[in-house]
Order: structure tokens, then C-alpha cells, then sequence
């Protein structure tokens, strides 16, 4: 596609500001002077008890503490790394098996699409309350079921360490394939029929098909999906909050619990401060590879 | 044989169907159900429907959570529509001086965890005494929904020809008339879709409704998990809250179908 052609800056001047001016003070006020403000607690030491006096100045203690001795971090980040390599893979797959299987022309196609659209547009707090009422002690009727095929008979889901992770992974398969199988999608219905049909003539088989052309020529796509997912899936927080809380003990406490519990319920601020700096520093990198690959498929 | 091989194509689909929808399913029965028609050993599968759980939520209040999701939704809505379609039309149009910094800035808001923004933005929207304010989540919500509206916006008005514009510009028509009368019109069907997915993910949102707003001004999201922490009797009146909450997002979804893709991946790929 040719490149837009661009009007020159200098001869629309005032009307730019008009676009831009705005967006720009936006940004400041939401996205600038907080991350200033975070900066400068995060260098102080903030509790609920000091909070009107700002503080002591710490220097970069917050960080070192975090980084070098907070083991409830690295538990936390080694969880949500366990989290992400489980779940991703699964929705990518079955969310490909889904695309493949449903691109084609059947009555009642776009009555099923919507259907299994329900999961991921419905809000995260409401598919972690479904969840918690399937595996409700003794009466979810998931917990019913296991205890049927002799599973749970005297435990919660919840109350074990690993059953609880596979729950909240569980949760966000549900929620999150049906989302990956619309991507893909996208891309095969785009996809040019003329290579197929040609493959098809000369005997390809449906694998060497799938291999050869739909799997290449989906490659743009998949990035986008797995990176989008591998973000999302590594800022999990509605469901925990929802289902587990973190709980038992921390075996399913995410980055993003931690966080919330450091901040806003053990008020320690000027550390929830650190712990906030060097998550959105994490998430700039992300956000760097991703803008890369969207702008390459863009063009 | 035909009948086996349709059988063979359509049972996964209706596999994958019925686990998709069965535990939504499953959470909408729920909301008509007595309680011990819910916690019933063996499972009860048929009941007489009620709607006491409904009347039950609304009498604790919810209607004033719905009213405060509903605020919140629209004044982020209009915010980050306005900010952000005048912006989306300047990075389509012309050459902005760092103007790839600033796109991706925009992204970065919203590909970052909301908690490293919530704690920020909760410091200072206390000092300036906007915290527990429908302004502070309407804020925090304009925000991680600006990349949406800039990235999508932004593909409409390239998909706009140059060439209408330009035969306007030289009718003598100012680049505001251009904007409002030509290029903005032009778009306004993506412009619908954007709206609905804005209010959506501000109406689906938690954190930052948890974070930023309490008391009289909470949001249904952040009030439907606490009747979860009463003696068990209250889980049908949290499936009716939860079908509250989901089904003006179904129905909503419905009409944004076409752009369902790009919605939710903010632009990045086109349906």
C-alpha cells in the first residue's frame, strides 16, 4: 500500500495543537505526574502510620529489598511465569484446533461464533465467581462430580496449593481461548482461497496444507495472539482476587496480588511504590516487542 | 453416510459449544433458584424459578452500584472518545514531531499491569483529593482505553481517501470544517463500535474500581465479589448481580460483532 501522504506540519499548526494538546495533557496529568509522584515514594520509606509526613528518605532501599531479599517477590513471579508457560500454550492450541475446525460455511455458524464469544466478553470477575461456584466445597457442581469419581471428598479445590493453581488456570483457559480462536480466525477467513485450492489440485493433504501455507501465512497473527495473551495472562488479577485470593497461604499469590496486597492492605506505600516501578519498566519491554510485530503486520 | 461424516464434523463444535456456554448457563440458573434448590445433593435440575434474588440485590443497594458503574462508564467514555479521536486524526493526517514516541507511549498504558498505574495514580489523585471520586476511575478508565480509541480511530481515518479531503481544502473549507463535516462523519460507524467497546471495558473493569473508588461510589464490579464473603446463603443473589452485570454486555457485544477482532485487540488486528 502506498504510504499515506502527510500534510506538512508547519502550514496546519494551530488545528495539530488542537488534536494533540489535549491527548498530551491527558497523559500528563494520568500517566506523567503519577509515575513522578511513584518515583519519588518509592525512594521513601511510607506507611500508614507516616503517610502525612511523606516519609523518610531511603534512598534506593525499597529496590534493594526488593530485588535482592524479598523472596515473597520471586514466589510470586516464579507463579506467574509457572501460570503463563501452562496456560498460553493450551489456549493457543485449543484456540487454533477451534479456528481451523470452524472456518468453513455451515448454517449457524455466526449463532455459534457469538456463543463462544460469552467467556471472554463478559467481565473477569463474573467468570471468576462461575468458577468459584462450580468448585464450592461439597456443592459446587464440579466439586459434586469429583467427589462422585471420589476426588475433593474431604478437601476443597481451594484448599490445596496445586489444585487451587489448576483451578485459576482452569478459569482462564475458559475464559481466554474462545478470545486466541477469534484472532486466528480472522486471519484464516482473510486468508487467499487461490493457494489452497491450487495445493488441493496438485494432492496436498490437509496437514501439508495446514503446514505449508495456512501456518505461514498465519505467522503474524499467532505472534500477536501469543503476545497479547502472554502479557495479559502475566497481569492476572480479577480471578485471584475472585477465587483464591492468593491463597492457601501465598501458592497462588501473581505479581499483580502482590502488589495489590503490598500497597493496599499492608499500606506499605513507598515499597508498593518500587514494586509498581519495576513492573511497568518490565511491561515497557513487552509493550516494545508487541509495538514492533503490530506495526510490521500494519504495514 | 453423509449423516455420519456431519455427525463427525459437528460433534467437537457442539462439545466446544457446551463447555463455552454450560458454566454461563449454569450461573444464569442459578440467579432463579432458592438456595436450597442451588445447594442441593444430589444436583436439582429442576426447580421452581424465582426472581427474589433479584429483588433481594436491589433492595441492598445495587441499584446505586449499577447507577455509579453506569457514570463512570459514560464520563470515561466521552473523555477518552474525545481526547483520543482528535489524536487518532492528527497521527493519520499529519506529521507529529516525535509522534511514534507518543503512539507507543499511548500503548504502553494499556499493555502495562493496571496495578503499576492504580498505586500512582492513587497517590496523587489522594493528594489532589480526586480519590473515592467518579472523576478518579473515570480517569483511570479514559486511560487504559486510550490506545483502543487512538489505534482503531486511527485505521478508520486512514481507510478514509485522501482525496475527498483535499478537493474540500480546496473549496476553501478549514481544516476543523475538514475534520467535523467530512473526515469525522465518514467514520461513524467504527466511531459506534469504538464507543460500545470503551463502555464496555470500563464497565467490566475491577482494580481500578476497587482502588479508586468506596463507599457510596463503588462500582457493581467491585461490589459483587463482597457479597461473596457472607454465610453461604447469598449465592443466588451473586448470580443474579452477575447477570446484572453481563447480559447488557452480551446484548452490546451483539451489535459490535463485525468489529469484535479489532475491539479486542485495540486495532491491532483487522476483523
Amino acid at each position: 500500500m502506498e504510504r499515506l501522504r502527510k500534510i506538512d506540519f508547519a502550514s496546519e499548526k494551530t488545528f495539530v495543537w488542537v488534536c494533540m494538546l489535549p491527548v498530551l495533557a491527558f497523559l500528563a496529568l494520568v500517566a506523567v505526574a503519577p509515575t513522578t509522584v511513584a518515583l519519588i515514594d518509592s525512594v521513601r520509606h511510607i506507611s500508614l502510620t507516616s503517610f502525612a509526613a511523606r516519609g523518610e528518605f531511603i534512598g534506593l532501599d525499597n529496590f534493594r529489598d526488593l530485588l535482592s531479599t524479598d523472596e515473597k517477590f520471586y514466589t510470586a513471579f516464579w507463579h506467574t511465569a509457572l501460570f503463563v508457560v501452562v496456560v498460553v500454550p493450551i489456549e493457543f492450541f485449543g484456540g487454533l484446533a477451534i479456528a481451523l475446525w470452524i472456518n468453513r460455511e455451515f448454517r449457524g455458524r455466526r449463532l455459534i461464533l457469538t456463543l463462544i464469544m460469552i467467556p471472554t466478553v463478559i467481565a473477569p470477575v463474573v467468570v471468576g465467581l462461575i468458577w468459584l461456584l462450580f468448585f464450592l466445597p461439597s456443592f459446587g457442581l464440579l466439586t459434586q462430580s469429583l467427589n462422585y469419581l471420589g476426588f475433593f471428598r474431604n478437601t476443597g479445590v481451594f484448599s490445596s496449593p496445586e489444585t487451587a493453581l489448576v483451578a485459576l488456570m482452569i478459569s482462564d483457559i475458559w475464559e481466554w481461548t474462545p478470545f486466541v480462536m477469534l484472532i486466528l480466525l480472522a486471519g484464516l477467513t482473510a486468508m487467499p482461497k487461490a493457494p489452497i485450492e491450487a495445493a488441493r489440485l496438485d494432492g496436498a493433504s490437509r496437514a501439508d496444507i495446514l503446514w505449508h501455507i495456512q501456518i505461514p501465512l498465519l505467522k503474524p497473527l499467532i505472534i500477536i495472539a501469543l503476545l497479547l495473551r502472554s502479557i495479559d495472562a502475566s497481569k492476572i488479577f480479577d480471578s485471584v482476587y475472585v477465587l483464591t485470593g492468593g491463597g492457601p497461604g501465598d501458592s497462588t499469590e501473581m505479581i499483580t496480588t502482590f502488589a495489590h496486597r503490598t500497597s493496599f492492605m499492608s499500606w506499605n506505600l513507598g515499597y508498593g511504590a518500587a514494586v509498581c516501578l519495576v513492573l511497568a519498566f518490565v511491561s515497557l519491554v513487552l509493550a516494545a516487542l508487541f509495538y514492533k510485530v503490530a506495526m510490521g503486520i500494519q504495514r | 453416510m453423509v449423516h455420519l461424516k456431519r455427525l463427525v464434523y459437528s460433534l467437537p463444535v457442539a462439545l466446544v459449544l457446551f463447555a463455552t456456554v454450560f458454566p454461563y448457563l449454569w450461573i444464569l440458573l442459578a440467579s432463579f433458584k432458592r438456595h436450597e434448590d442451588l445447594f442441593s445433593r444430589p444436583v436439582r435440575w429442576l426447580f421452581q424459578p424465582t426472581v427474589e434474588s433479584y429483588v433481594a440485590i436491589f433492595d441492598k443497594g445495587f441499584d446505586l452500584f449499577l447507577l455509579n458503574s453506569v457514570i463512570v462508564g459514560v464520563s470515561s467514555t466521552v473523555l477518552c472518545l474525545t481526547i483520543g479521536t482528535f489524536a487518532a486524526y492528527g497521527f493519520s493526517r499529519y506529521k507529529i514531531p516525535a509522534g511514534n514516541h507518543l503512539f507507543f507511549y499511548i500503548l504502553a498504558t494499556r499493555l502495562g499491569p493496571p496495578i503499576a498505574y492504580a498505586l500512582p495514580m492513587y497517590l496523587i489523585f489522594d493528594r489532589i483529593g480526586i480519590a473515592n471520586s467518579y472523576l478518579g476511575v473515570a480517569l483511570a478508565h479514559a486511560t487504559f482505553n486510550l490506545v483502543l480509541v487512538v489505534w482503531m480511530m486511527k485505521s478508520f481515518f486512514d481507510d478514509i481517501p485522501r482525496e475527498v479531503e483535499e478537493a474540500a481544502f480546496l473549496d476553501g473549507c478549514g481544516p476543523f470544517r475538514v475534520f467535523f463535516k467530512i473526515a469525522l462523519p465518514m467514520t461513524y460507524s467504527g466511531l459506534a463500535a469504538v464507543t460500545i467497546f470503551v463502555l464496555i471495558f470500563s464497565w467490566n473493569e475491577l482494580l481500578f474500581a476497587l482502588i479508586l473508588t468506596g463507599g457510596e461510589n463503588r462500582t457493581l464490579t467491585a461490589m459483587i465479589p463482597s457479597l461473596v464473603g457472607h454465610p453461604k446463603g447469598l449465592w443466588p443473589q451473586v448470580a443474579a448481580a452477575c447477570m446484572i452485570q453481563s447480559v447488557p454486555v452480551l446484548v452490546f457485544i451483539f451489535f459490535v460483532q463485525r468489529y469484535l477482532v479489532s475491539g479486542l485487540t485495540f486495532g491491532a488486528v483487522k476483523g
